[in-house]
């Protein structure tokens, strides 16, 4: 904890708690359970519901892979570093990486524990697609799930053999699918052309495999006479008891194509947990799309969530079968160790809070976009958790808040030297460029010798939610003649929100500008990515030549 | 807290028009809370200020300073040694602690930069609420904790009127009505009984101002006196 009033630049010294908490009993939080052990730490292993009884059919897991994932289950059941929690909810976390302290709420008893780093591992759930096709489930007319199912019982398949059913599946009608269930049906597809005298029927829409041995699969089933029917739309499709019925129109031959499978095996799509978005807000991570837990940002490498020492595996962050969700297990077991390491850690402080200032509004514990903050009778920054991005400087409304590496009082300096330094004849433009971004694309633009504004002055910012809605004005009052504020693309911030405060800040000037009686053309903000040293060029040139026309 | 919002800058400019050196004075406590007068505020209002001046022949200057609380002279008596050198003060901080500026620095004129709005509660960064009306007789234990004086149009104690209207108040349909509000905290409790109840109107002749003594320091206001 760090309590100084004062800036400091020392190294801070942290111990933590090196359990580590996995969230989700199936078989990839049981795989994290067992492969974070292996690596010297405790686990505390929080199944979420009644997920040790799970259906593996579900998932890509081959049938020859049951037998492991069984053994897989008995080895974490008599793994003493595991302790397995009852069945519970999350219900509160509060704490920073490290330092986590966990409520598991379970039957009527409330369960607190200490955890370094939590794991969240969640499953994927199924939702039968039956009723977009108008289809009421029957004997014969099956989801995916249960067709596996009747594979995978001896009884049940010899009784498909025996008759030598005709099957048709329905994929890509309902919903836009993914490999991983075009991959589920191939595998059920392969298996009942290999039975003899059965056949199978796709009426497909687009086929998705793009993942490894996906094409050849789906080929292998075409050599063994499977017939794919590639439809623009569902077709006509009649239940009545016994009698199925399937129709389309063929283009080419321009005539109704019906035939008569035995068994029709409609489609589902893969879901997130529903426990997923209690756990977010619990955990205060930010939902993806679909409710899965991790949003769409070129920053979240495999496994991170916005918050540090919460990490996100398999289903949890996305739709995702057995193999990736073990990969995501392996790459979390890295970066566990990276953060843990042996329990103790030495880090330098990137800000720090004047606890003299500090009015404790909870404006930086509400804007932090890693959940860095925290607070006693002030707040307090976790150095572990924090990434630098400054947001929380700029929204403090006591200035209480100061970056190491850029502090108010060196920014203002670096403002005033921008706004200072002349250039015959050329409008002064001071812009702020985030260093993850608009910053290397300014000094790349520079090195590619393009050709910029005489009066351009680049001031450096770890990310465009530093820039301050003072440091705008201050420019101005310094003497430029236009201010740039250069962000990352929306979805591209490593801080999620930079970018997006920085906007809200110019629109805030835009308004006060206004008020002043000044044009609007002083100000701009635009986004960049690193290698747009082109575009970077063009938005400085393309602001000179306006404020340099109203000069004249 | 205390809620307060920006005057608009003309209306700022033109109370400060013709006072060539001016110190802006923020207020570390509930307006810094509520992103309207604390430190921030007063540099973003200062810049705004220069940046008006700067067309000007003979343009204003302009300080800065915070203290904790202008409702307090110790924190006020904080910026006694630089106050001398300026003509104006702006005050950033609430109705109350722009007088008490006023009251402690008598022979320097003392300008509002904010109108004080409510007390009122945090709904999240920049949003707030209006909660109480201070009106001196607190029955929020009858009404299930919401209050009819500030919720309600009308102020009832006894309430609905005959404008209640599908859970919306006469005004206004985006405005729930107060007393339905009432009921229903009311019913959830199994508490229906207090509705029913006649709340004794509030003595409005209270709204004159107001000192307060907590009955422990009465000795110690007379020993001052």
């Amino acid at each position: 904890m760090n309590t100084n009033t004062k800036l400091q630049t020392d190294m801070e010294k942290i111990d933590m708690a090196t359990d580590i908490a996995v969230i989700g009993g199936g078989y990839i939080g049981l795989k994290a359970a067992s492969r974070i052990s292996e690596s010297g730490y405790n686990v505390i292993l929080a199944p979420q519901h009644n997920d040790t009884d799970l259906n593996f059919s579900i998932l890509d897991v081959p049938l020859t892979e049951m037998d492991r994932i069984k053994a897989l289950e008995t080895e974490v059941a008599n793994n003493t570093n595991v302790e397995i929690l009852p069945m519970s909810t999350l219900v509160e976390a509060k704490g920073v990486p490290g330092d986590f302290t966990l409520k598991f709420v379970s039957a009527d008893t409330v369960l607190e524990k200490k955890a370094g780093a939590v794991v969240v591992a969640t499953d994927t759930a199924v939702n039968p697609l039956n009723h977009i096709y108008g289809l009421n489930p029957a004997p014969n007319v099956v989801s995916l799930s249960e067709f596996e199912n009747l594979l995978a019982s001896e009884e049940t398949k010899k009784e498909i053999q025996n008759n030598e059913k005709t099957v048709a599946f329905l994929v890509g009608f309902a919903h836009e699918g993914s490999p991983l269930l075009m991959k589920r049906v191939l595998n059920s597809v392969s298996e009942l052309v290999g039975m003899d005298g059965c056949s199978a029927y796709v009426y497909v829409n687009n086929i998705k495999v793009a993942d490894d041995g996906l094409e050849r699969l789906y080929k292998q089933c075409r050599d063994n006479g499977t017939i794919y029917f590639k439809l623009q739309k569902a077709p006509t499709i009649i239940q009545e008891n016994e009698n199925l019925s399937v129709t389309f129109h063929d283009p080419v031959i321009r005539n109704d194509i019906e035939l008569n499978p035995d068994i029709i095996v409609y489609e589902e799509s893969l879901i997130a947990d529903k426990t997923n978005l209690s756990l977010a807000e619990t955990l205060r991570i930010d939902p993806g799309p679909m409710g899965f837990l991790q949003k769409e940002n070129v920053h979240r490498l495999p496994v991170n969530s916005n918050r540090e020492g919460i990490f996100v595996v398999g289903s949890a962050r996305d739709v995702q079968g057995l193999s990736k969700s073990w990969i995501d297990v392996d790459n979390m077991v890295l970066r566990v160790k990276q953060l843990i390491g042996d329990g103790t850690k030495s880090i330098s402080t990137k800000a720090v809070v004047d606890r003299e200032k500090c009015t404790i509004c909870l404006t930086c514990y509400r804007c932090c976009p890693h959940g860095a903050i925290s607070w006693d009778d002030k707040a307090i920054i976790s150095s572990l958790a924090c990434q630098g991005c400054g947001i929380c400087a700029s929204e403090c409304p006591m200035e209480a808040i100061q970056l190491i590496d850029f502090t108010d009082a060196e920014m203002t300096e670096r403002i005033k030297e921008a706004a200072a330094v002349e250039a015959p004849n050329a409008p002064k433009i001071v812009a702020f460029c985030c260093q993850n971004s608009a910053y290397e694309a300014g000094m790349a633009a520079k090195a590619f010798n393009y050709e910029l504004p005489a009066g351009l002055q680049l001031i450096k910012v770890p990310c465009a939610g530093k820039v301050d809605i003072h440091y705008i004005l201050d420019a101005l009052v310094e003497g430029a003649d236009g201010v740039l504020v250069l962000a990352c693309h929306h979805g591209n911030c490593k801080s999620e929100s930079g970018n997006t405060y920085a906007q809200w800040r110019i629109n805030d000037a835009y308004r006060k500008l206004a008020q002043i009686g000044i044009e609007k053309d002083c100000l701009e903000f635009a986004t960049l990515a690193s290698n747009m040293a082109n575009d970077f060029a063009r938005i400085v040139i393309d602001m000179e030549k306006r404020i340099g026309q109203k000069k004249d | 807290m205390i809620v307060a919002e920006r005057k608009p800058f003309d209306e700022i400019k033109e109370l400060i028009h013709g006072y060539k050196k001016v110190l802006v004075v923020g207020c570390g406590t509930c307006v810094a809370v509520c992103l309207t007068g604390g430190e921030k505020e007063v540099s973003v209002l200062s810049a705004e200020l220069k940046l008006s001046n700067k067309t000007e022949s003979a343009p204003a200057t302009f300080g800065e300073a915070t203290v904790q609380r202008q409702c307090d002279f110790e924190f006020l008596d904080e910026i006694k040694d630089i106050v001398g050198e300026y003509d104006a003060l702006l005050s950033m901080a609430c109705g109350a602690g722009i007088q008490f500026l006023a009251e402690r620095y008598p022979e320097i004129p003392v300008f509002p930069a904010v109108n004080t709005t409510f007390i009122g509660v945090n709904k999240d960064v920049g949003w707030y609420e209006e909660r109480c009306k201070a009106c001196g007789t607190c029955v929020l234990g009858m009404t299930g904790g919401i209050c009819p004086v500030t919720m309600c149009a009308k102020s009832l104690f006894n309430g609905p009127c005959g404008g209640t209207n599908h859970e919306s108040c006469e005004i206004n349909s985006d405005q729930p009505c107060a007393w339905h509000m009432i009921y229903t905290r009311l019913a959830k409790q199994g508490r229906l009984d207090n509705i029913i109840k006649i709340c004794p109107a509030n003595d409005w002749r209270n709204q004159k101002p107001q000192t307060l003594v907590q009955p422990g320091y009465e000795e110690r206001k007379a020993s001052a006196e």
